[in-house]
């Protein structure tokens, strides 16, 4: 039986180099502004300089510290919000782009009616939970 | 993508009632927040009937799949549910009834009976994957939920070690086998199952090996998922973890991710096939060497390694967690069997067999958990709530059977089912798989596992005997009294009818699981079909363009 | 063997003649072969009949669990048997439209089993019902008598009241739903089912009485022997599985023809031995259940259960099925050289054995059980002389009286404290309130005896006379028969000149001596009979007459044995066509050419049978009546010792229990404890070892269970490192040998991608498509 290898690499990769350009891209950003900061910033130190928040004031104790879990239920609710951002922004912006006489874009705001449910019914809930009362 | 939808009503019915519950979950009114409960089963049922009256059947090698899952799910779920009953936050009810106020922020109830949803959907997901990634989320949507019931499910430092230890666990799991979805990807390029399968195939038929980089995808991938199903060597958190869980959701660790693991297993194996004999592919209906080399081991160490250590124990949970390993292991045996030839019957597809076996398994050990869950100890001292513990020493069930004839009733009947008894439901489960090894030559597998059987029976035959022959009271100090929840009596005794009526008219059952475990070689027919719509869209092929066999190409 | 030869020729005319002989039956339709005719349909309504009963059962259960203290369980079996009779009744309606042929009523898919592609690689046995006439007959009176004795039963069974009442009415219902199965069952597995049904609820019944060592001691009996005969009975299903490839009766009568072709032309040698043992081994399974030589020992015993059960199950249905599976299966006895002699000489022998052990007893129920087994024997006789309607015609009218001459002998025991003993009891008729038992009794007795003309025994044991006379192969069973008549019909009016007539006396049973179901039970002071807490032989105690449940049964049971004449008056009536119009119906003999001293065969044994019987009832009077003063003497009395030590062997049952005892019982016993020995050193020993083995890998096992995470977790990724160099070993080593010539150089720059030919490229087919989109995308 004649075999003749095929090159999978060609016909796999060369989809991904848009990847790897912004892979390449966020890594030299990064590493740019951190080495430039350090080569051309000013570098002056003191003890003042290098307390926490530089505000003149000594920092007490242990940073250690139990403190309210509601703190993390308000940064969670606060994802709901910005991952519904994330998702609606994209959307809106196709959406005018959509023929909208098809039925097509009556699933298109479906689906983006769906996803608002969820997102109010997670409120609810955090409403609900007593997140929002600090007593 | 409107197929995909159609498909996915039951799902969504599920999704919908999660939302629901949620909400009512937390209400200030004791008598609203009891409805949890009554919806779930709502949402349940009518997901149930959606998956029971849709008939796409997704693009995978296993079409019809997804509909027996989907029912099973709902089915055996609603058993689960009846068990929930009081698992949540008894102490906080208990604590409201005494007139405290209640504090949302420390009720569990509606996340409990939403995780509880959302691991069920998560299973359904599974049962209708047809992609890499939906396979992947719908395999974490079933684990996620079950690491915070775990933790959840009482108030003990034990539960809150077995969460951990199961979410590690877990993640190293996940990870593994999202490494091998990775590696499939990049061998066959795609995440389409139907794909993967049909470039693997394909490769396999031309070079006769399915090709390293698959294959690794393929093991990693299966590795991984063993995790769900609690086989060898990614078992060892099972006891500890069923120990440490009350028993209700005990009862759901042992069904819910077992399932959505041999779901996965079935979706992922049969990318590779059983199409190779001893001329390579197509010249036979076996696994792949070394696949079947590598599921043949994990087959013989998970039953052995779990009946051998459920010998040992005491602890009523600890046996059945083990009793749990063991199961895996012989539906293992199914799977390496195969679907055998074309157009086989439950007797010789050994796809269909673990099907059936995962429904029998379910009731059965529904039957078995609940038991312990209807039951608890109070110390004769006090009758403070701090002073009520899960049962679980077997001689806490000591002549149970003068004391709530139906429990022990339910036990015996489940543990002999267990064991595989004639004429009782898991005979009629384990009968199959027998049948479909021995169909494809798996004699030695059929040994070992006849072998194990017998093994099992010693314990099995424990449980039976603790609660019906040795008479006399538990030597515990404490009395073991029936729990206030009678939903979790009435799920053992029905799953104990259904043990028994099934086991004498399961003919139609079996030709569910039947139907669900056919077994379709991806064709160019398929390929035409799915690119028509869309690429991680969901068809339904009309049978007869289904063609069948490795020489149907 | 010239016997046999002209059986033969006998059965080539019946074979040969078939078409003659429906012509002759006015209604049956030409039918060949197996003489099964086409399928028609029938509403799945009908296949209700056996489930409620069932449901009858499952309520009674629910009684015995609320603990209901009331006759609640007996109104609900009667109204749920009444039902089931009923729908029996709709579906004679339908088979009676359509003569000779079958239906198949299909309720669930039960067994279904395939073990590869062809068909015959499967088991199939479904819960669906076959519906002939041969099905309705049985049914009607399977049906009919369990509603008329299940309202016995309320009132005989009244002083159980409680949980032993729910008990009874349970193992009654369960028993008809398991006859239903058996008699409706379209295949052998459940007609297994059934038999095993009816053989679990006998044993249930006869031990109903299970403080009484002797009631279950009966049942053990009963269940034991029964065991010998399933085991043929299974052997033969299976064989038959084997041989046809099916269990359904349908597709065995089909593939049984060619058979039945070479056994019309005689040519057995050409017919596979294996094919001729099913129904050997199926009759030895009718012998079990129906209580035959060598298998008889049970039934006479069984009568310690109450009497409703002996008139039910061991009287009328239940030992009937052996005679109704050779019926049904009578197209594979045609294909067997053997078989249906051997179930016309089994027969034979049971009949006249039982008959003189009958003769001899003293205890009225016993008597009438031994009759029972003479009387099967009758109908054994009555298939086995290829005579076919006999059998089952004798078994219709039999199940009739004789469930009559039980519930009597039932009243009689319930009336006097469990009194059975015919010397101890006389001139019950004269007593007030026994009219109608006596009535009953009369009515009972005549049938069986047979007296001529009035009765319907006397026509359908006629038939059996008749065809044993005219097949030349069976004239010696014909005599048998005719003394067995004799011998009947003097025991029979035996019981009944003593106990019914002459001078009135009783003594009240007691249970020391007397088979006494219930006197026991009666000691727990029952408010309404009260007579036991008197204690007997004070002059207080009186017997108490039937109420109004015994007595109307009797009077309907007395109506209906009447009745029967009509369906055997004429010899191709309407039982004829029952049996005929069925599977039964393979053997009809068409035209009987024996004749009897120049006679007909069959005109001669009206005569002849008649005059028998008379002669065994004269002396029955003259013996037991005729001047007779005492209950306890009689003029029997005197010709005892005339015949030296038989009438003792005889009241003895010819020691056939003892010698079953030391031929089998104490070898069998020896031998258990010569294998009891073996079973504790070696088998245990071994068993030890295989218990030892598991447990010892499960301490070592163990210590790796130690709850530690990062240990599971090390062990877990050890375990998969493990798996994953096993499989790089296989793949190595899977390239070197074999497939290393075959595979091509691999391309490194992406994984080690073995090659696809060029040809086919299944790669670029699979991924052509995805690019193209790609692409499309991106621009």
């Amino acid at each position: 039986m004649p075999t003749a290898p095929i090159t999978l690499a060609a016909t796999d990769l060369s989809s991904y180099l848009p990847i790897l350009i912004l892979v390449g891209m966020a890594v030299t950003f990064g590493v740019f502004n951190v080495v430039a900061s350090n080569l051309l910033g000013p570098s002056r130190t003191g003890k003042v300089k290098e307390k926490t928040y530089e505000s003149g004031m000594d920092t007490i104790g242990s940073a250690h510290k139990r403190f309210n879990v509601r703190f993390y239920i308000i940064a969670m609710v606060f994802l709901v919000f910005d991952i519904e951002i994330i998702f609606l922004y994209p959307w809106a912006v196709t959406f005018p782009n959509i023929d909208q006489s098809t039925p097509d874009a009556l699933l298109w705001l479906g689906r983006i009616l769906f996803f608002v449910f969820t997102t109010v019914v997670a409120y609810v809930y955090g409403v609900r939970k007593g997140v929002f009362r600090f007593d | 993508m409107n197929n995909v939808i159609a498909q996915l009503w039951p799902e969504i019915a599920l999704f919908v009632t999660t939302c629901l519950v949620m909400v009512v979950g937390l209400s200030k009114d004791r008598g609203t927040r009891k409805l949890c409960a009554p919806i779930s089963a709502i949402g349940i049922i009518v997901a149930g009937y959606l998956a029971a009256t849709t008939s796409v059947d997704t693009a995978t090698t296993l079409p019809f799949m997804a509909k027996y899952g989907k029912v099973l799910a709902a089915g055996v779920g609603l058993l689960l549910l009846m068990l929930m009953a009081g698992t949540a936050d008894r102490q906080l009810e208990d604590a409201v009834d005494r007139g405290e106020k209640f504090e949302p922020l420390r009720s569990t109830r509606a996340e409990f009976y939403a995780f509880f949803l959302f691991s069920l959907m998560g299973l359904m997901l599974c049962a209708g994957a047809s992609d890499l990634i939906f396979l992947f989320l719908a395999l974490e949507l079933t684990s996620l939920p079950t690491y915070v019931m775990v933790a959840l499910s009482t108030r003990r430092d034990r539960s809150m070690e077995a969460g951990v230890k199961y979410f590690f666990l877990g993640a190293m799991g996940a990870a593994m086998f999202l490494f091998g979805f990775a590696l499939i990807y990049g061998a066959t390029g795609s995440t389409a199952l139907a794909d993967v399968a049909y470039t693997i195939q394909n490769r396999a038929a031309g070079t006769g090996s399915i090709g390293p980089l698959a294959l690794t995808g393929l093991v990693l991938s299966l590795l991984g998922v063993m995790f769900k199903i609690a086989a060898v060597p990614m078992h060892f958190y099972t006891a500890d973890v069923y120990q440490g869980a009350a028993s209700s959701v005990t009862a759901f660790l042992a069904f819910v991710p077992k399932c959505a693991g041999f779901f996965a297993i079935m979706l992922l194996v049969g990318c590779a096939g059983w199409a190779f004999g001893p001329d390579g592919y197509g010249s036979g209906t076996a696994l792949p060497p070394e696949l079947r080399i590598l599921l043949w081991t994990i087959a013989v160490l998970t039953m052995t390694v779990g009946n051998v250590l459920a010998l040992l124990q005491t602890s009523v949970k600890r046996i059945l967690a083990y009793s749990s390993i063991a199961h895996s292991g012989y539906m293992l045996v199914g799977v390496i069997a195969g679907p055998g030839p074309a157009e086989s019957t439950l007797a010789s597809n050994g796809l269909a067999a673990v099907l059936f076996y995962l429904l029998t398994y379910g009731v059965m050990s529904v039957g078995t958990f609940s038991v312990v869950a209807a039951l608890e100890r109070r110390r004769r001292a006090t009758a403070a709530d701090a002073a009520i513990d899960e049962v679980d020493h077997i001689d806490e069930l000591r002549g149970l059977w003068k004391r709530q004839p139906h429990l022990a009733a339910v036990m015996v009947i489940c543990a002999l089912g267990l064991l595989g008894l004639p004429p009782l439901l898991g005979f009629l489960g384990k009968l199959p798989l027998f049948t479909s090894a021995l169909g494809a030559g798996e004699i030695v597998l059929v040994v070992i596992l006849g072998l194990n059987s017998a093994i099992a029976a010693a314990y099995y035959l424990r449980l039976v005997s603790v609660p019906f022959l040795e008479s006399g009271e538990p030597s515990t100090p404490d009395a073991v009294v029936p729990t206030p929840f009678p939903s979790r009596a009435l799920a053992g005794v029905v799953a104990a009818v259904l043990v028994v009526v099934a086991g004498l008219a399961g003919g139609t059952l079996g030709s569910h699981a039947e139907r669900a475990g056919t077994f379709r070689f991806p064709t160019k027919t398929m390929e035409a079909t799915r690119h028509a719509s869309q690429p991680t869209s969901t068809v339904s092929v009309p049978p007869d363009a289904a063609e069948r066999g490795p020489n149907a190409r | 063997m010239s016997g046999l030869a002209g059986q033969l020729a006998i059965m080539h005319e019946t074979l040969g003649s078939l078409a003659l002989a429906a012509g002759d039956a006015a209604h049956a339709q030409p039918r060949f072969g197996t003489g099964v005719g086409a399928k028609f349909d029938v509403p799945r309504l009908f296949g209700l009949i056996p489930f409620i009963p069932l449901l009858a059962c499952a309520l009674c259960g629910l009684c015995a669990a609320m603990k209901v203290k009331t006759k609640l369980p007996a109104a609900i079996t009667v109204g749920c048997l009444l039902a089931s009779f009923g729908l029996t009744i709709g579906l004679y309606a339908q088979v009676h439209a359509n003569p000779g042929d079958f239906a198949i009523i299909h309720a669930f898919e039960w067994i279904n089993f395939q073990w590869g592609q062809s068909e015959a690689q499967s088991l199939t046995a479904n819960f669906s019902f076959y519906a002939d006439s041969l099905t309705a007959l049985w049914m009607l009176f399977v049906t009919g008598l369990a509603t008329l004795i299940a309202l016995y039963a309320s009132e005989y069974m009244s002083h159980d009241v409680g949980q032993g009442y729910c008990r009874f009415f349970m193992a009654f219902s369960l028993f008809v739903f398991s006859m239903a199965c058996l008699v409706m069952g379209d295949n052998l597995a459940l007609l297994f089912l059934g038999w095993e049904g009816v053989g679990l609820c006998s044993y249930l019944l006869i031990g109903y009485f299970y403080k009484k060592p002797s009631a279950v001691a009966a049942a053990k009996k009963a269940f034991v022997v029964n065991r010998i005969g399933d085991l043929g009975l299974s052997l033969g299903v299976m064989l038959a599985f084997v041989q046809f490839g099916s269990l359904e009766y349908a597709e065995i009568f089909r593939k049984a023809e060619p058979f039945l072709a070479l056994a019309r032309d005689g040519q057995w040698q050409d017919i596979p031995w294996t094919v001729q043992l099913i129904p050997i081994l199926l009759t030895i399974g009718a012998f079990g259940k129906s209580a035959q030589l060598p298998l008889y020992v049970w039934l006479p015993d069984a009568m310690e259960g109450p009497t409703p059960v002996s008139a039910l199950i061991h009287a009328a249905t239940m030992v009937t099925a052996g005679v109704y599976l050779v019926a049904r299966m009578f197209p594979l006895f045609l294909v067997s050289e053997h078989a249906l002699t051997i179930v016309a000489w089994g027969g034979a022998l049971t009949a006249l054995l039982a008959a003189t052990i009958g003769m001899a007893q003293f205890d009225i129920k016993r008597i009438m059980a031994y009759s029972t087994v003479s009387q099967l024997g009758y109908m054994f006789c009555g298939l086995g002389v290829m005579g076919v309607m006999g059998g089952p015609a004798h078994v219709f009218t039999h199940a009739f009286f004789k469930a009559m001459l039980f519930l009597a002998c039932g009243a009689v025991m319930h009336g006097f404290a469990g009194q059975l003993d015919l010397r101890k009891l006389s001139g019950l008729g004269k007593m007030p309130g026994w009219r109608i038992v006596t009535v009953a009794m009369f009515v009972g007795c005549i049938n069986l005896a047979g007296v001529p003309f009035i009765t319907a025994g006397f026509y359908s044991k006629d038939t059996i006379l008749g065809d044993a006379f005219a097949n030349p192969a069976m004239v010696p069973i014909g005599w048998i028969l005719l003394i067995t008549a004799g011998l009947t019909a003097y025991y029979t009016f035996r019981v009944f000149f003593r106990v019914f007539v002459g001078p009135a006396y009783y003594e009240p049973g007691d249970e020391l001596h007397a088979h006494d179901d219930h006197s026991h039970d009666h000691a727990h002071a029952n408010k309404d009979h009260g007579h036991d807490s008197h204690g007997h032989g004070h002059s207080a105690w009186q017997p108490h007459p039937p109420g109004w449940a015994i007595n109307t049964v009797l009077i309907l049971l007395t109506i209906l044995s009447f009745a029967a004449i009509v369906t055997v008056f004429k010899a191709d009536g309407w039982l004829y066509r029952m049996v005929t119009n069925s599977s039964a119906g393979a053997g009809i003999a068409a035209d009987h050419h024996h004749k009897f001293f120049g006679f007909d065969a069959h005109a001669a044994m009206k005569v002849v049978s008649g005059i028998v019987a008379i002669a065994g009832i004269a002396v029955a009077f003259v013996l037991h009546y005729s001047g007779r003063t005492s209950a306890a003497t009689s003029k029997a009395d005197s010709l005892v010792p005339m015949l030296g030590p038989i009438p003792r062997w005889a009241q003895n049952k010819w020691y056939v229990d003892e010698f079953y005892h030391f031929l089998f019982v104490r070898p069998l016993w020896l031998l258990s404890v010569v294998f009891a020995a073996i079973d504790k050193v070696l088998v245990d020993g071994l068993v030890n070892v295989f218990g030892w083995v598991p447990k010892a890998l499960a301490k070592t096992a163990r210590p790796l269970q130690n709850g530690v995470l990062h240990d599971y977790a090390l062990r877990m990724a050890g375990g998969v490192a493990l798996l994953l160099l096993i499989i790089v070993l296989m793949v190595n080593r899977g390239d070197r040998t074999s497939a290393a010539a075959s595979i091509p150089p691999t391309d490194n720059s992406i994984g080690t991608l073995p090659a696809a030919p060029a040809a086919v490229d299944p790669i670029a087919v699979s991924l052509d498509p995805i690019r193209a989109k790609a692409q499309e995308a991106v621009r």
